[in-house]
């Protein structure tokens, strides 16, 4: 029976690097990742420590295509572990790569794949926010009764940590549009 | 040619031409990756996201258009639209080179 662990972590819609170099990491220490499921459980098994690269991709077209998506990767060396909020996970020993390799290879790509996260995540969570939002709002304004609107605190505090998320997206892009365009 | 394929294409990437360049012959993805290397003597190494995208967004813009599928590898083909804006690209670099080469 191989040794098993579950850890917890949350990664916002735009932290994909980070949860790569998570992954990464984990790898390195003897822990090779198996799967992630909901509300952000990481799924680890036991191994030999070793530095392997892992790269999140997001492109709803690859994933409905699976079959040639996941080939192109592979000719490529990479291995697809799953699919996970749209992400696809891949990954790659250092060991079998020439230099440093990436799944992306030139900035326009980068910033395709953070145009594709934009339209297909954060503007459907946004409208689903507002929905939440503005119904409980008016509701509030009109009620005169001095209950204490948790739920709309609560929707308003989600909102802020979006809004949080958003702006920093945006900065992201905004830096790596300039360095293309230089 | 529309706005937006110039906007986009023209210039284009270093990899998006070398996809074009490749694809005036029938092509999948992984042997353009070869053959770009093999061009470029291995300093281009096209990464399978960058040429995954790029065939989508091709496709979608129909510069090129796709032939046939074998053993999970779709087959592309440069279209007549492709090939103008081929053509644009190598009158463009073909004048950076002349005036690089008056200045060197």
């Amino acid at each position: 029976m191989k040794e098993k662990k579950v850890e917890l972590r949350v990664f916002t819609i735009a932290d994909w690097e980070k949860e790569e170099r998570y992954l990464q990491k984990r790898h390195q220490e003897g822990w090779k990742f198996e799967k992630v499921s909901m509300a952000g459980l990481y799924h680890f098994v036991k191994c030999m420590p070793e530095d392997v690269v892992y790269q999140l991709d997001y492109n709803e077209e690859g994933l409905q295509h699976k079959d040639e998506y996941v080939q192109m990767f592979k000719d490529c060396g990479w291995e697809y572990i799953q699919d996970f909020g749209g992400y696809s996970y891949f990954r790659k020993p250092v060991s079998e790569m020439q230099g440093k390799e990436e799944i992306f290879c030139d900035d326009e790509s980068r910033l395709d794949m953070m145009r594709r996260v934009f339209a297909g995540r954060y503007i459907p969570i946004l409208i689903v926010l507002m929905l939440l939002i503005l119904p409980n709002l008016f509701e509030q304004l009109q009620s005169s009764e001095a209950d204490a609107p948790i739920l709309l605190v609560l929707f308003l505090i989600l909102l802020v940590i979006y809004g949080w998320a958003a702006v920093s997206f945006g900065v992201r892009y905004w830096k790596l549009k300039r360095k293309t365009e230089k | 040619m529309n706005a937006h394929i110039r906007k986009v294409y023209v210039p284009m990437s270093e990899t998006s031409f070398y996809i074009l360049l490749c694809l005036r012959e029938e092509s999948h993805g992984y042997n353009i990756i070869r053959k770009v290397e093999e061009l470029t003597a291995g300093e281009i190494r096209i990464s399978p996201g960058t040429m995954y995208g790029s065939l989508s967004k091709m496709e979608k813009d129909q510069l090129i258009c796709f032939v046939r599928e074998e053993e999970k590898r779709k087959t592309y083909c440069i279209t007549d639209l492709g090939k103008d804006v081929l053509a644009l690209e190598m009158q463009r670099i073909e004048r950076l080179y002349r005036n690089m080469m008056e200045v060197r």
